[in-house]
């Protein structure tokens, strides 16, 4: 297998966004052309969730080719639910190691907003299964709600924890100009106060309205090639150095162990170990808390903390900025935004960012091994991503 | 003669017991007061409000025209028995509500404005404005409409009002919705917020003046092409990566 | 008419599957439709659950409580409650009810009750 490098980067504010979506994918990709210097790659791939139904676009990745003039080249669609961004990394990744292309642009879009909540509700929701939990009325929230009640009851997470995870976050993008929410909260205001309630209602109980990232919309890009390509530019080389994926099963009843998330330990474990890293090495992250639970769990499972010490760790500072471990320096899903399909993109993004040292005042110092995990449906389908500088 | 015709085109007000000031603190840790004002600091206001007439998004063009012209006829005696409560953090307006008595029994919300975004200010203004009319001036329901979707999710689902859609709303024929007693007192528990008497200072501070909000709603600077965030409508965010390739900074 | 929820009994080697798998996931007997339909048992412990206020469409009620109910075979579903105090671990009993209703479509699923 060849190795594969990151050489361009590219992202829009996560926001509301009223561009046409393949718009949406063309522009970050415009800048991550830009970035690498190239005017043309091998081939296209552009993740995305909703476009069928919120957006009423099919065949995304063709408009978008064409859009950015770059045909004959192919292009596809990567679909895999949230988890759409890492996994079309995924797939430019086995383009070039493969050796079947020497340059690939990832770029990924999703805009939500152009459905009214209701709806953008429902698109989410459709993720569940159909028989045995759609028809219930089962949304994500309410998936993530009943693990955070299991996990509260056998670890000892607290309310306050998921708190304390929403305003790490939200601090954070507060230094980060493309990020969904510029908004400082405090403990005292969303959890303390007498007036908490109704600043923080439950969405779906335990979780409150700052444990759920916002409905964003947006895009990114990143451009993968091979050494050769990569050696020519005057930045950094990051390597694109371990992906790995598993599942789990579809309904979130049937899974083994209630209070595991077996696919982010699986995948966690193949990307790492493809890379030739452990999590002790990792410098900084960008894991998936499209609810503040999953940041704290999601840190256990791919093994930077023990199992049920996630949120110990949370409240000895060690994954805030300047911590030994930041997690989520970019505001994560949760200020940062979510716009469904890209965020495995966006991740990507920030990660690079910080292994180029271009974070500015979110860089965490010396970051050479960066890690992503992209968590699709609730927990069935994740993919993990190590990024390498080697210079 | 003038001060005749005055008389007559001059509705009389019942008498109604004022808004005690009350103040919470928000999701960010700051403390907003929400109180009456009298006609005197109405032209503070309409200088706020009237640029959102021209922000052609989430509705804010339609209920900025309507409420500007709420407040100008609360200001020049040409409508009866209005009210308007503005919320303020640190003496900065942040929101403004408006309503009026239809009946002695009957209330008539007209509008909500929120110049923050987020931190659920327009939540806690539109609530405040409930507890004024069913619990301090102690009517019976007040009737309801919604111009934005926001409006009506947030309103209509999750308070549960009843529907009262052969009243036609006065601020122009769209179906009504009421809050009774009744429903209000069901989800008291989250409605009514905050807390009173409000700390001596913070209300000094919010008497003193009405300062301009820091971050209202602005026009989106290009329609068709800008990248219209939140807090950028200029469409900074995309155009910065560019003129930072090109060497622009 | 009691109505049930089936689960998918393997022919080969007996292994229980709720909901529908095409695969046996013990044995990997992939005969077309090799399964026997057996009704779900309807007693169990409540697992874990929810009070959901933001709601999808469909539902015109103000909030829903939804829970994981593990049934007394040893097997789990998912269904809706109408459980005035839920706590982990209580007892509850299930019937089929109508759980969502659209415009011309019914879906029928479980409804847990205090035991």
């Amino acid at each position: 297998m060849r190795e594969v490098y990151v050489v361009g980067i590219g992202i829009t504010s996560f926001t509301r966004l009223e561009y046409p979506l393949s718009e949406i994918a063309a522009y970050p990709a415009m800048i991550a052309l830009k970035d690498a210097g190239l005017s043309k790659v091998d081939h296209v791939y552009v993740a995305n969730m909703g476009s069928a139904r919120a957006n009423h676009q099919t065949g995304l990745a063709s408009a978008v080719v064409d859009t950015l003039s770059l045909t004959p080249a192919g292009a596809e669609v990567i679909e895999n639910g949230p988890a759409s961004g890492a996994s079309a990394i995924k797939q430019g990744f086995m383009a070039i190691a493969s050796g079947l292309h020497d340059t690939v642009l990832v770029t990924s879009a999703e805009r939500l907003r152009e459905v009214n909540n209701l709806e953008a509700t429902d698109i989410v929701a459709s993720l569940s299964h159909p028989l045995a939990e759609y028809i219930y009325g089962v949304t994500l929230p309410s998936l993530a709600a009943m693990f955070t009640r299991l996990y509260m009851q056998e670890y000892g997470v607290t309310e306050r924890h998921l708190a304390m995870v929403a305003v790490k976050n939200h601090d954070n993008a507060l230094l980060n100009f493309f990020a969904h929410l510029h908004e400082k909260i405090t403990i005292e205001g969303i959890l303390d106060s007498p007036e908490a309630m109704t600043n923080n209602p439950y969405v779906a109980e335990p979780l409150r309205f700052f444990d759920c990232c916002p409905v964003s919309d947006g895009g990114a890009a990143v451009i993968l090639a091979t050494a050769e390509v990569a050696k020519q530019l005057n930045k950094p080389m990051i390597r694109l150095a371990g992906v790995g994926q598993a599942t789990d099963t579809h309904c979130v009843h049937e899974r083994a162990e209630p209070t595991d998330l077996l696919a982010v330990r699986g995948a966690a474990a193949k990307a790492f170990q493809m890379a030739g890293v452990s999590p002790s090495d990792v410098n900084v992250a960008e894991l998936h808390d499209a609810f503040t639970i999953l940041e704290i769990v999601e840190s256990e499972e791919v093994g930077f903390f023990k199992k049920g010490e996630g949120h110990l760790a949370l409240e000895r500072g060690e994954t805030r900025l300047g911590g030994r471990l930041p997690i989520n320096t970019s505001g994560g899903l949760k200020a940062k935004g979510h716009p469904v399909g890209a965020t495995g993109v966006g991740q990507a993004h920030e990660i690079v960012l910080q292994l180029r040292g271009e974070a500015h005042k979110r860089q965490v110092e010396d970051a050479r091994i960066g890690f992503t995990c992209n968590f699709g449906g609730f927990g069935n389908n994740v993919v993990c991503l190590v990024f390498k500088r080697e210079n | 003669m003038a001060v005749d015709l005055e008389k007559i085109l001059r509705p009389v007000d019942n008498p109604v017991p004022p808004f005690p000031p009350k103040y919470m603190m928000l999701a960010g840790g700051e403390e907003m007061v929400i109180r009456q004002v009298t006609r005197e600091e109405i032209p503070d206001i309409l200088q706020h409000v009237e640029p959102l007439i021209h922000v052609e998004r989430d509705y804010y063009d339609v209920v900025a025209a309507r409420l500007y012209s709420e407040l100008l006829a609360y200001y020049r005696y040409r409508v009866q028995d209005e009210y308007v409560l503005v919320a303020q953090i640190d003496g900065e307006l942040v929101a403004v509500v408006n309503g009026r008595l239809l009946s002695k029994d009957v209330g008539m919300s007209y509008h909500t404005v929120a110049l923050r975004r987020g931190l659920r200010v327009g939540a806690h203004a539109f609530a405040t404005k409930m507890e004024y009319h069913l619990d301090i001036i102690g009517q019976k329901e007040v009737l309801i409409v919604a111009e934005s979707p926001i409006g009506f999710r947030r309103w209509m689902i999750e308070y549960e009002l009843e529907k009262r859609f052969q009243i036609a709303h006065e601020l122009g024929g769209v179906p009504s919705w009421a809050l009774t007693k009744e429903l209000f007192n069901r989800a008291r528990a989250t409605l009514v917020v905050g807390r009173r008497p409000v700390p001596q200072h913070l209300l000094e501070k919010a008497q003193a003046a009405i300062l301009p909000p820091t971050d209202p709603p602005k026009a989106p600077a290009d329609l068709l092409a800008a990248t219209r965030s939140l807090y950028d409508s200029t469409g900074t965010a995309l155009m910065s990566q560019r003129w930072k390739q090109e060497g622009k900074a | 008419m009691v109505l049930e929820i089936y689960a998918y009994q393997c022919k080969k080697c007996g292994q229980l599957h709720y909901p529908f798998r095409m695969v046996c996931k013990k044995c990997g007997n992939k005969e077309p439709f090799e399964f026997d339909t057996v009704p779900l048992p309807k007693n169990g412990k409540l697992l874990t659950f929810t009070t959901v206020h933001n709601l999808p469409p469909d539902f015109n009620v103000a909030k829903l409580t939804l829970g994981i109910v593990e049934l007394e075979n040893g097997m789990r579903i998912t269904g809706q409650l109408k459980v005035p105090s839920p706590k982990i671990g209580m007892a509850v009993s299930g019937k089929v009810e109508v759980v969502r209703e659209a415009e011309y479509s019914k879906n029928f699923g479980m409804v847990f009750y205090p035991a």
